[in-house]
């Protein structure tokens, strides 16, 4: 009885043996690899100005798409998660807060959109910034504050909705409907192509730029009562 | 299309693991947040006015199973056309601290305890009615707010006005609008600006008067960043005693020593008159000149009493009087080099630019603060840029409806809804509408704020209920005041959402409902008033100021004044108040349409809103066919010859700084809301003290180090803060007022303008040191 477990175990020994030996082979590439990677620098793309809705700003959506360098529409990283991008906000929807470090006193300009205009690949913070979807707001601290603490100074008994869940195809493949509200966020591109996109919500298809040709708003969902005309 | 091999393989690899991640969790939610259990999407947008400051943004605020989820900024609102502020867009967390009061709470024992809101709201009419029988009606007072609705305010104002016989009613906004409601008075005779903020479409120069409206007033700030975007020539002037945020988004940031603003206004129209400026067509037909007293003195003593006196001079007269400003002689008294004088001069004497003034509590918090609203009216009027599109001297408001409540509903002690308690006239239309017997309303004003609280001190009020505002943090020179409360004898009642320093000192806590928990009204400072719905339920055992006021009215036997029900006395309350206004200068819309939109401006004649006053064109009352100033007898404006005169308390060898107090873009006020906000607290966790960086540097003050500031009035050790947001020139240092754990207003000076009674909290003198 004992014999033959002893070979079992010495069967087991041997097959890690190897794998261990492949390896340590191994390592150094892996090691050289992940030392040698470096993220692509990819053209920065140029969102131009433009207000309210796609429905009223259409043409300036398109002009912006035209604009944007195959490279930067291509490109991609895994930098962003859809969870670093919820946990910076209090609902889906509200503007999120800071998460890098800011000066205070930098001359005369608010100069945030120096880098969120235009997204491309920072060295300072060593990743690609996101771009903003509604640059023609200047004064970006109205908004977007920076936080200095995690303490709260009370606990709250805040709760909100569940942020949009992804993959909502009426249909198996079909194209899924826009989740989410558009106002100040109608311009698909800067959030769901390039680089600094979430990798989740980045699209597959960026050289499609009629985003609304198949995917429609789908985020006003109080169910439709039909009243009968006969009262 | 270059997709190289090695992306495609990446992204193929990515995409199946997004897959997976999503087959495996459907619904998975990432949030910040904790997460109610419904659907996601099954949300109801519905309208409100913003909770915080006077520009009155419309919100949209998301609900879902009875609570509050998210915030929009309104798109049908013209005030802010969909864009929000941080404080708006979290503004809907302010109902969920942990620690809100739900239950009333009366002190037992030297110790709050819960008890059923039926008893708390009995203890309080039975105070009420043994203090006015022990000391008589002038005994019982309520101090309210610019952020009361304004039902609560009528309620109020009836109910201690008409019913009881005592014009002790004030309000915060005595701290925050009287300097703009006494500067109106005396130039145009009637209250509240003239334009709107259309004009910041409209204007090609905009001059902020001490006003950092980038952190204040940011949704009106974008809108200018807008104009100038849209428009490449518009300029914005920064006219401040600190730089700011606001000097940093303006083309030009021009310092000015404290108190000062006074001698460069005059030197503006010295520059103005001199340069051929003035639009005499305007002047001639429109303006007439007029002379106050001078040497008014600070109010800092008890029982301080002074009475302007208005003689009517002429043009001479005023070019004389402006003799000895100057551009080169305000320059040695202002620190503005005469260059930027004359430069501000020439924008508004530039007859092909449409100027827009902005200020708001620099101007207002101020010892002299009528006169120098008075001198900014005076250059518009010499140039006769006012009442037109972009044309506009603005008195922007701090409070969401420190214009709805306070200012036209008048809580504060010589204001009717419709006049002021000396004119007869006033007193009978106020006892015919309150069915009260017109000697129910006193003709005699009693107590402004400050002078309120001192009476309290001394035991001359021993009654004091508290709505909507945190008088223990926000009272200048607040040591006294807060000793005062705490004496024996006196009865606080306040009406809270949260544990604030003014519910510490309370004997009788009630629970209020906040902004969206109930129907009611505001009104912003564009003369727009706005409706809100109650969006969501109640918690525990909260009602509205409204109905406490109401339950209260009627245990004190006034059931017939008080008679509405409560499901409709909201509506109820509206139609009978805006019978006071049912004038074409004032008229209000009715009910239904304020229901139904974003806001409308008064006057509402004829279904139409008005833009701007005193201007035939577009204001129904105005006569003739350009301009009409139908508020003052004479049917023009006033312009006043106002000298330049130093602040109460100025900086000397002992207590070599200036002390400004004020806010930061993240928190409201006292922080009691805006602290429980998640991001907002985490933003601005506490308070600190700007400190000039040449002067940390001489003092050995170091970014982060303590610092103890002290007046003559008491002393605060806080965190210095060098090279912040904010920076004050040498010699000033600058403490937002927000954090109860520092109250700066133990140092700050009660000193106040004797023609409004409102305190200045941007000056008193204090010295330095590391601690």
């Amino acid at each position: 009885m004992e014999k033959p477990k002893h070979k079992a175990d010495r069967k087991v020994g041997k097959v890690f043996l190897i794998f261990a030996g492949i390896c340590v082979v191994i390592l150094p590439f892996v090691v050289l690899a992940a030392l040698s990677y470096e993220p692509q620098e990819i053209e920065a793309a140029v969102v131009e100005t433009q207000s309210r809705d796609f429905d009223q700003n259409g043409e300036a959506v398109f002009a912006n798409y035209d604009r944007i360098s195959a490279d930067y529409l291509q490109g991609t990283s895994t930098e962003r998660t859809l969870a670093e991008y919820y946990s910076r906000r209090q609902y889906a929807g509200s503007p999120p807060y800071i998460p890098h470090k800011v000066q205070e006193t930098d001359g005369t300009k608010l100069a945030c959109l120096t880098c969120h205009a235009r997204g491309g690949w920072t060295q300072e913070l060593k990743r690609n910034t996101p771009i903003t979807p509604h640059p023609e707001q200047t004064y970006c601290r109205q908004c977007h504050a920076k936080t200095v603490t995690e303490k709260l100074f009370v606990a709250s008994d805040w709760m909100s909705l569940p942020p949009p869940r992804l993959g909502r195809s009426h249909l198996p493949g079909s194209p899924p409907p826009i989740p989410h509200d558009l106002q100040m966020r109608g311009n698909c591109i800067a959030c769901h192509v390039g680089p600094g996109a979430v990798t989740t919500i980045r699209v597959e298809h960026p050289s499609r730029g009629n985003c609304r040709q198949c995917h429609v708003p789908d985020a006003f969902t109080v169910p439709f009562k039909r009243k009968s005309l006969a009262g | 299309m270059n997709i190289t091999r090695r992306s495609f393989i990446k992204s193929l690899a990515l995409n199946s693991a997004v897959a997976a991640a999503s087959t495996l969790f459907p619904g998975i939610s990432f949030g910040a947040w904790k997460s109610k259990d419904i659907p996601a999407g099954m949300i109801q947008w519905k309208k409100t006015p913003c909770r915080f400051c006077g520009t009155g943004c419309g919100l949209l605020v998301g609900v879902s199973s009875e609570r509050a989820v998210a915030v929009k900024g309104d798109p049908n609102c013209t005030v802010n056309k969909g864009l929000c502020c941080v404080k708006g867009y979290h503004s809907i967390q302010i109902l969920y601290g942990e620690d809100r009061i739900k239950k009333a709470l009366v002190r037992k024992n030297g110790k709050l305890v819960e008890v059923p809101l039926k008893e708390a709201l009995d203890l309080v009419a039975e105070k009420m009615k043994e203090t006015i029988k022990s000391h008589g009606k002038d005994a019982v007072a309520i101090y309210g707010s610019g952020q009361w609705s304004i039902p609560d305010g009528y309620a109020a104002s009836k109910l201690f006005k008409g019913c009881i016989g005592t014009n002790n009613v004030e309000a915060n906004a005595r701290l925050c609008m009287a300097s703009a409601v006494t500067g109106f008075l005396t130039s145009f005779g009637l209250d509240e600006p003239m334009g709107c903020y259309d004009d910041i479409d409209h204007a090609d120069v905009f001059v902020t008067w001490g006003n950092n409206m980038a952190e204040m007033h940011p949704v009106l700030f974008s809108r200018m960043l807008a104009n100038r975007t849209s428009k490449k020539h518009v300029k914005i002037i920064d006219f401040a005693t600190r730089t700011t945020r606001s000097s940093q988004g303006s083309d030009k940031s021009i310092l000015f020593r404290p108190q000062t603003d006074l001698a460069v206004a005059n030197a503006i129209c010295y520059e103005i008159i001199r340069n051929k400026w003035v639009n005499w067509d305007f002047v001639k037909k429109h303006v007439s000149f007029h002379k106050g007293k001078t040497n008014i003195g600070y109010g800092t003593q008890d029982h301080f009493k002074f009475k302007d006196k208005a003689e009517t001079v002429d043009f001479k007269q005023y070019k004389e009087f402006l003799k000895d400003y100057t551009p080169e002689n305000v320059e040695k008294i202002s620190g503005v080099s005469a260059q930027d004088i004359k430069y501000m001069a020439s924008l508004y004497g530039d007859p092909d630019k449409k100027v827009t003034s902005f200020w708001c509590m620099g101007m207002n918090q101020h010892t002299r603060g009528t006169w120098i609203n008075n001198l900014v009216y005076n250059i518009h009027l010499l140039v006769g840029k006012i009442s037109s599109p972009g044309n506009s001297p603005f008195s922007l408001t701090g409070q969401p409806s420190a214009c709805g409540t306070v200012r036209e509903v008048g809580t504060l002690t010589h204001k009717l809804p419709h006049g002021v308690v000396m004119q007869e006239e006033a007193r009978k239309m106020a006892a015919e509408i309150w069915q009260v017997p017109v000697e129910n309303i006193d003709p005699k004003p009693t107590y402004h704020t400050v002078e309120m609280f001192r009476a309290l001190d001394r035991g001359d009020i021993r009654f004091m209920w508290v709505q909507v505002t945190n008088p223990m943090v926000t009272m200048p020179n607040l040591k006294r005041y807060r000793n005062g409360a705490l004496k024996d004898g006196r009865f606080m009642v306040v009406s809270e959402i949260y544990p604030t320093p003014t519910s510490d000192v309370a004997d009788v806590v009630l629970p209020s409902a906040l902004w969206i928990e109930r129907e009611g009204f505001f009104g912003n400072s564009e003369r727009r008033t706005q409706h809100n719905e109650q969006i969501v339920p109640m918690p525990g055992e909260t009602v509205s100021n409204t109905w406490q006021i109401i339950e209260v009215a009627r245990k004190m036997g006034f059931e017939k004044q008080f008679p509405w029900s409560r499901k409709t006395y909201i509506e109820d309350i509206w139609n009978e108040y805006i019978r006071f206004h049912d004038n074409p200068k004032h008229r209000m819309a009715p009910y239904k349409e304020l229901k139904a939109r974003s806001g409308i401006q008064w006057p509402f004649v004829n279904g139409m809103e008005t833009k701007w006053r005193y201007n035939p064109k577009y204001d129904p009352a105005a006569k003739g066919d350009d301009f009409d100033f139908y508020g003052k007898p004479d049917r023009k404006a006033w312009i006043w010859l106002r000298p330049y005169e130093p602040a109460a308390e100025s900086p000397d060898s002992e207590y070599p700084f200036w002390l400004n107090t004020g806010r930061v873009l993240e928190h409201w006020h006292t922080g009691s809301m805006t602290r429980r906000v998640p991001i907002l607290h985490r933003a601005v966790p506490s308070s600190y003290v700007e400190v000039n960086p040449d002067d940390a540097a001489r003092l050995g003050i170091t970014n982060g180090s303590q610092v103890k500031i002290t007046s003559r009035r008491g002393s605060i050790v806080m965190t210095a803060n060098i090279n912040g947001r904010g920076n004050p020139p040498m010699g000033m240092v600058f403490v937002p007022f927000f954090d109860e754990k520092y109250l700066i207003n133990e140092v700050t000076l009660d000193a106040f303008c004797p023609i409004s009674k409102q305190p200045d909290y941007k000056k008193c003198a204090v010295k330095l040191e590391r601690a």
